[in-house]
């Protein structure tokens, strides 16, 4: 990624992804002037291989495919601390939220399945259970991810202390969640909502 | 001590309180009885979405706070929460709904209802400091926590970002410490009071947790701190369920007690152990308490 060349022109200026994260995160891309700030408090940039303030430029420069295939926004803890700093209030946490869904909705490009693989079981828990039912979580995840013996040794330490459950209640207010899920669904087939 | 019962809150414990960081509930159930400040747990409450939902999908996390919020309404009070995922997702919920009119009639039409953004959030941090006072905290301390050293553990999302909680000072909170000190506790000076554990990377990147809970460990270790204090259960469950795993990967010792806030003030309010669910921690608090003439 970092040796292949980089070219800017009107066409890969693509103006309009870049309006759908300011729609989504109710922020300005554009007011950002790369001092860095972000990038110097995050706790996660060493982990990315674009630190936040270089989201931030690609976006701006309509490279925003080389954002969706790669790993940084799912390696970001969502620990507000840029948002915080910015000293021209760009909100970038929610740029993340943003990007984290448009990437979402495309299917995940990004090679970074386990974070992907992780909040859908979670958001699929409230789904189905309305609350979350941690066993079940962690054992699916296991499963899904192909690595069986992750955490085993913390199971049956954390069953003796109470702190995993073995069963798990449904909430009374199961259709209700379920009309939630389903009419935001509607609405974007609508087109009513991004 | 409070003399009238004028503290009434709808009670909003998340899932993690009925779950891995059950004895934060209990404590809190407890402490609340004991100061004569009355909860009362919203019916049927679901999943605020926490972190996983609004990173893929804001309007689903909106929509999900803001049915929760329609729910509180049913009991008199404040809410009163003790996660800071779910403090953090309500209080982002009723600032952006307030701000963002397009987004507020899209939640409006995903839970069918209008959305109330008048009701009051509070995390039980704020409670204790400002509702209860630190003068009544003070007078309702039974054995003070005197000699305790303890490490006040802020993480993300109580004070974070700029306009939202509005719980504390955004870069230099004191309210853990104005708690503590009020039962008594000594609270050092530190490095990383506020920096991130990982949390819910816990699940799917393990390995990002263990390193950043390793520095924060380090740093409350260097300040000379017996203890950790929090008022989140998933840096909690970083902290306390990972210090054996982040031990082993470091090569070193911590052996730090990671308490929550409830168990601590719960303690300086004359509860036991049993009470506070001192048991359910992992990092085994006993020794230090008893060697502080705690217990």
């Amino acid at each position: 990624m970092k040796k292949k060349k980089m070219v800017i022109s009107q066409e890969t200026m693509d103006i309009d992804f870049v309006r759908k994260v300011e729609a989504l995160s109710g922020t300005s891309v554009r007011r950002c002037f790369q001092c860095g700030k972000c990038s110097a408090g995050c706790p996660m940039a060493t982990f990315m291989e674009h630190p936040p303030n270089r989201v931030v430029r690609l976006l701006q420069l309509g490279q925003w495919q080389r954002i969706l295939a790669g790993r940084s926004i799912w390696y970001c803890a969502s620990c507000e601390t840029c948002s915080t700093r910015c000293p021209n209030k760009v909100h970038l946490a929610s740029i993340m939220d943003a990007l984290r869904k448009l990437s979402w909705d495309a299917e995940g490009p990004s090679k970074e399945s386990y974070v992907q693989l992780a909040n859908k079981l979670f958001l699929q828990n409230i789904r189905t259970y309305g609350r979350q039912y941690e066993m079940r979580l962690a054992a699916v995840f296991n499963v899904k991810s192909g690595q069986f013996l992750k955490d085993l040794m913390l199971g049956p330490k954390l069953i003796t202390k109470g702190k995993l459950k073995m069963f798990h209640k449904k909430n009374r207010n199961m259709n209700e969640i379920e009309k939630i899920f389903a009419r935001i669904e509607e609405m974007r087939k609508k087109g009513e909502a991004l | 001590m409070p003399t009238k019962n004028s503290l009434d809150y709808a009670y909003y414990p998340g899932c993690s309180l009925h779950a891995s960081a059950g004895e934060y509930d209990l404590s809190t159930r407890k402490l609340f009885k004991a100061l004569g400040i009355g909860l009362t747990e919203v019916p049927d409450w679901f999943c605020c979405g926490a972190t996983p939902a609004h990173n893929v999908d804001e309007l689903l996390s909106l929509s999900l706070c803001a049915k929760n919020l329609e729910l509180a309404e049913q009991v008199e009070g404040d809410l009163a929460v003790a996660c800071a995922a779910c403090f953090s997702r309500l209080k982002f919920t009723q600032h952006t709904l307030e701000e963002n009119s397009t987004k507020r009639k899209q939640v409006e039409t995903a839970i069918d209802a209008p959305v109330k953004l008048d009701g009051k959030v509070k995390h039980l941090l704020e409670i204790l400091a400002r509702d209860l006072g630190l003068e009544r905290l003070a007078a309702s301390v039974k054995k003070p926590l005197s000699g305790l050293k303890v490490a006040c553990y802020y993480g993300c999302l109580l004070t974070r970002p700029p306009d939202v909680p509005n719980l504390d000072c955004i870069e230099a909170p004191t309210i853990m410490e104005d708690v503590l000190g009020a039962v008594g506790a000594e609270t050092v000076a530190w490095s990383h009071r506020m920096e991130c554990c990982g949390a819910n990377f816990t699940l799917s990147r393990p390995g990002v947790v263990i390193q950043l809970t390793n520095a924060i460990l380090e740093s409350a270790k260097a300040a000379g701190a017996d203890c950790v204090m929090v008022g989140c259960p998933l840096c909690h469950g970083n902290l306390d369920i990972r210090q054996k795993e982040i031990e082993g990967v470091y090569k070193t010792t911590y052996n730090m007690p990671v308490f929550y806030l409830t168990q601590l003030v719960g303690l300086a309010a004359g509860l036991s152990a049993d009470q506070l669910g001192l048991d359910a921690l992992i990092v085994n608090p006993l020794p230090l308490l008893k060697e502080k003439h705690l217990l």
